[in-house]
């Protein structure tokens, strides 16, 4: 096998389609000094791993567990900005906080209703089981845009306001209209699979923690090929390292495609 | 060819449903073009006495001429010395292993055991971590062992080869200087993450120190091989993939 044979298998021989990535000024070791080169130069490390559009959401720039309204438009400009450069690959999502419900509801209508962002994220302020989700998750169903909620089982404890993936489950059955991607399969385990397996409007991002073995199968397995999505959690995490652990499951192809790239465009109600 | 300097075989108490005898790991890695692979088992981690586990890279060694036996040896258990002169008298051992981490013993502890390494010529790995610490079973954390602690070993023992193994990119980074400017020191490859952490590093300097290690089947080999190959030049990718580690344990 040559060097030039082996990277090609480790690229996934088709479109694919990232649901978790953030920009290089949140988390990366690169100083990025505007949004147009962080987009410039996140497409590019992305390309060389197959991944050909992204959905990207700013934590803002020091990530705050806590951010202000302020500190979330802030976050939503920059990744405006990412996509106005790079249209091509960046689909943007929206932060919100729900410690601010009202500014929230505000936000995702200018930010999701005015310009078209994909979606919602949804990050450690507040478990998903606290009552501030509530008017997002009727403002994201009223907009038809999934909720991308962060979710970890930590053995050495999540933060005060990280859900698991529990609080997950609560949330969509609170709101089973919502198209909820439950982020980190390898953050929330088999217990996490477990926790959201009969809950069928949330799907779990591939991204979170190491390449660890056999969960993927798992997760397709319990929940089904259709509700596994891939996602890096870039550039806290490779994109390809993200990626081989979906080519590199021992799952069909046509399962793989679907990760890869046919769930996502079904959960963002994106043309192929 | 790459060689992998850090695989396992054996049961590991997190992993469900996947094949983990040597034959299947052996088979994970070829199919992704690795064609030496340094084999340590993973049950000695949680064994009171690795030394008994070390008997099944043995046997892989003797069904397999790619596999090369990487034993596991405690400093603290007093038969280190029979089981270091059995390893020096294999003809296929090239590296021992150390978990301090999972023995709950300081590097201090292994001064000796390095020192008879050294003689023997054989290289040591000190394995920082097998899992994340936040994805530990409840009832059995261990934390990861301090990276510097590796590079405090290394100059106390400027002629033994040692590898820091399983550690993360960030780690790395902040050892850089030394793992580049101390001869014996390396680092594997097995836990660097990030976008662009390989490549990171060998910005910094360690092109020449860093050696392949896929850390199966604990982890996925497609992924393992991900990290250094996407990002690299072929000359760069070759020398990580290959070379460093065909220097270091004269393969």
């Amino acid at each position: 096998m040559t060097l030039a044979s082996l990277r090609q298998k480790l690229l996934p021989g088709g479109p694919a389609l990232d649901i978790h990535v953030h920009p290089l000024n949140c988390f990366g070791s690169y100083g990025v000094s505007s949004p147009v080169e962080d987009a410039e130069r996140l497409v590019a490390t992305a390309r060389r791993s197959g991944v050909t559009r992204m959905c990207v959401f700013s934590l803002y720039e020091t990530t705050p567990y806590e951010p202000t309204p302020d500190q979330c438009r802030q976050a939503n400009d920059y990744v405006l900005r990412m996509r106005d450069a790079r249209p091509d690959a960046i689909l943007p999502f929206c932060y919100v906080t729900p410690a601010f419900p009202d500014e929230a509801v505000a936000e995702i209508e200018r930010c999701v209703g005015k310009h078209a962002m994909a979606g919602v994220k949804l990050w450690v302020a507040r478990k998903a089981t606290d009552p501030g989700l509530d008017p997002i998750m009727e403002a994201a169903v009223s907009k038809d845009a999934p909720v991308l909620q962060h979710a970890w089982l930590k053995t050495t404890g999540n933060l005060p306001g990280e859900s698991t993936p529990f609080d997950v489950a609560d949330l969509a059955r609170r709101h089973p209209r919502a198209r909820i991607i439950m982020a980190h399969l390898n953050g929330v385990g088999y217990r996490g699979i477990e926790a959201v397996a009969d809950v069928p409007n949330v799907v779990v991002d591939t991204s979170g923690g190491d390449p660890e073995s056999g969960l993927v199968e798992a997760a397709v397995r319990r929940l089904g090929p259709h509700r596994v999505v891939y996602g890096s959690d870039a550039p806290i995490r490779h994109f390809g390292v993200t990626m081989n652990k979906v080519l590199g499951a021992d799952i069909p192809d046509a399962d793989r495609r679907a990760i890869l790239w046919d769930n996502a465009l079904r959960i963002l109600k994106l043309n192929d | 060819m790459i060689i992998d300097v850090n695989a396992w075989t054996g049961p590991w108490p997190a992993l469900v449903n996947v094949p983990h005898d040597a034959a299947s790991v052996r088979a994970s890695l070829r199919e992704y073009g690795v064609e030496r692979m340094f084999m340590a088992p993973l049950a000695a981690a949680w064994s009171a006495n690795p030394h008994l586990c070390n008997r099944i890279v043995y046997e892989a060694a003797d069904a397999y001429g790619d596999i090369s036996p990487v034993p596991v040896i405690d400093p603290t258990l007093p038969t280190w010395p029979a089981e270091l002169e059995k390893a020096a008298g294999h003809r296929a051992v090239r590296m021992i292993k150390l978990l301090p981490g999972y023995g709950g013993y300081d590097l201090a502890a292994a001064d000796e055991l390095f020192e008879e390494a050294g003689r023997a010529n054989l290289a040591s790995m000190v394995q920082i971590r097998i899992d994340d610490p936040r994805r530990h079973h409840p009832m059995a954390m261990v934390p990861d062992v301090p990276a510097g602690d590796v590079v405090e070993a290394a100059k106390r023992h400027p002629n033994l080869k040692l590898v820091i193994g399983g550690t993360s990119a960030v780690a790395l980074r902040e050892c850089a200087a030394h793992i580049r400017d101390l001869p014996g020191l390396y680092a594997d490859t097995s836990q660097v993450d990030g976008v662009d952490g390989v490549e990171m590093l060998v910005e910094e300097g360690l092109g020449n120190k860093l050696l392949f290690g896929s850390h199966a089947p604990v982890f996925t080999p497609a992924a393992a091989i991900a990290r250094v190959l996407i990002d690299l030049h072929e000359d760069t990718a070759v020398g990580i993939l290959k070379e460093n580690a065909a220097g270091l344990l004269g393969v």
